[in-house]
């Protein structure tokens, strides 16, 4: 089995650090993965996105043409990505950047406020962690449990004070019921 | 900062593993100057080098740092810089040097787009500036490609064994997505045995006769015999270091070669060209120099047809064609330069290759 991810939004929402933290989940779950950054002369404010890609067997590629889970957590990453989401796979969306549309049938789109629900838990930049739990219910690919272990992994030592704040924030992403905004 | 790590599973970036690697492969001396994609690289020596108590040297430019390295191998120091395309294209006169010096200078080159200035996307425009180079006279570059982290991990010893075994610059020749890109690693220890270089390092002539090393023969014989020497070492690399991948080659009518990461998409579009009963065998040369010409020639007196695939215009399809001397028709699918093409690109571009 092989299963990739785009991670899209903003530079300095996060977009990389997510994906380098759900790229050592499956680390630590024995699975080849790569992870690799959005490419080119970014800048700060402009897009930027980076693609994660798990495999039982060698990771066969990466710049795919079709994604299975694509998080936008703004609105020209959704207009960027909406098109790349595989047949059947899923489009998670930060309705608080992003309007919430469905231009497709053929995907399930996943509609969720994560930026506001990162400051209600005390700060916006969270927002990026919350979307993964967000991730892991949709794809149902890893536990929590080792999401948070991946965080803990990737943080700096002086970092280490916001552990549970966002572990909280994966949490919180995990029990939001996804389809519930969808009918 | 990333730490010298042995026996323990770490995602980590392709140019830092590969500076990681060279750390631990012993490397005494860094030279470098920045560049995209490979700038992780000489920040990661800035800081490492200096907490081991080794040399690190921001040189003024890529003339100065193939010149330091020059300068400290000829010491018997492991010496190392590592650069980009049009960055490499300046250390080539360095690189002639070296090769007649008989220096192990280690020089990672991590493939952006060219020619000139290009672009900083990946790219493998550089097969031909890694393996015939562009410096004057006689020499081979000992070059080693790697697919993969791991792998350049692995490599990256290997360079460096290499080197020192046949007092040869050796080039790891990575390309800008294999720098970028991170996957889980292990770095374990250095596996080779450490050359003793004794007899020829210029290490302080206290107690023993003074020596020289230099490139200058003001006559004929010797430089001849200089030069037949230089090729005695390529001829034992040839005989000796060769390595390469090969799967499904026993039935296969076609036969698909590529190098470095590119090798994976080909390699997963065979696989699914072969679930579907189509007879195809994958080749991936790991030592471009010594590029594994025997085992090519025998494989083309069983297959059908050569494809090579590359980005590029076709570079070490010309490789290819030597090695087959005709035997079979050879091939060539590729795209200038930028993001790899497609898994399904690339069964396209097979299946219409197997009419």
């Amino acid at each position: 089995m092989e299963k990739n991810f785009v991670i899209a939004g903003f530079g300095g929402q996060g977009v990389l650090l997510a994906g380098e933290v759900l790229a050592n989940a499956f680390m630590i779950d024995n699975k080849n993965v790569t992870w690799y950054p959005s490419y080119g002369a970014e800048m700060r404010g402009g897009t930027v996105n980076c693609e994660v890609v798990m495999s039982d067997d060698e990771v066969s590629s990466v710049n795919k043409r079709e994604t299975d889970f694509i998080i936008v957590l703004n609105q020209a990453s959704f207009d960027k990505f909406e098109n790349k989401v595989k047949k059947g796979g899923y489009l998670i969306v930060n309705t608080s950047l992003a309007e919430k549309k469905q231009n497709r049938a053929d995907i399930h789109y996943v509609f969720a406020p994560i930026s506001e629900m990162a400051e209600k838990l005390g700060n916006v930049k969270m927002a990026n962690m919350l979307a993964l739990g967000l991730l892991l219910k949709a794809s149902g690919l890893l536990s929590v449990d080792i999401l948070e272990k991946a965080l803990d992994m990737v943080l700096p030592p002086h970092r280490k004070n916001l552990l549970p704040l966002n572990k909280n924030a994966m949490e919180i992403g995990y029990k939001y019921d996804l389809f519930a905004l969808n009918c | 900062m990333v730490e010298c790590l042995t026996g323990k599973k770490v995602l980590m970036k392709g140019n830092y593993a590969i500076a990681n690697a060279a750390v631990i492969a012993g490397c005494d001396c860094y030279f470098g100057y920045p560049i995209t994609p490979q700038s992780e690289i000489g920040e990661f020596m800035s800081g490492k080098m200096q907490e081991l108590g080794r040399a690190y040297v921001s040189a003024e430019s890529e003339l100065a740092a193939i010149n330091m390295c020059i300068g400290a191998c000829s010491t018997g120091k492991k010496a190392m810089t590592s650069s980009s395309s049009c960055a490499i294209s300046l250390m080539q006169e360095g690189l002639s040097y070296a090769t007649s010096d008989e220096l192990p200078i280690v020089l990672i080159s991590v493939m952006r787009g060219g020619p000139g200035l290009g672009n900083i996307f990946p790219s493998q425009g550089d097969y031909n500036q890694a393996t015939i180079g562009g410096g004057d006279g006689d020499y081979k570059l000992i070059v080693l490609s790697p697919s993969n982290v791991q792998e350049a991990i692995d490599l990256t010893y290997k360079t460096f064994y290499l080197a020192h075994k046949y007092r040869n610059p050796a080039m790891l020749l990575a390309d800008g997505l294999l720098g970028q890109m991170m996957e889980p690693v292990e770095f374990g220890k250095y596996p080779y045995a450490e050359i003793d270089n004794s007899s020829w390092a210029l290490s302080g002539a206290k107690g023993r006769n003074p020596r020289i090393i230099r490139s200058y023969s003001p006559t004929e014989g010797p430089q001849c015999e200089h030069i037949r020497h230089l090729f005695d070492k390529y001829k034992q690399l040839e005989e000796n270091e060769v390595m390469y991948e090969e799967l499904y080659t026993d039935d296969a009518d076609l036969l698909v070669l590529s190098f470095g990461s590119l090798s994976r998409n080909v390699k997963a579009a065979i696989k699914q060209l072969r679930d579907q009963g189509m007879k195809i065998g994958f080749f991936r040369p790991i030592t471009l120099f010594p590029f594994p010409n025997k085992r090519l020639n025998e494989l083309s007196r069983k297959v059908k047809k050569f494809l090579t695939i590359e980005v590029n215009m076709g570079q070490m399809v010309r490789d290819v064609r030597l090695a087959v001397n005709g035997n079979v028709p050879v091939e060539f699918y590729g795209k200038p330069v930028g993001s790899w093409p497609s898994v399904e690109d690339l069964q396209t571009a097979i299946e219409r290759a197997m009419i």
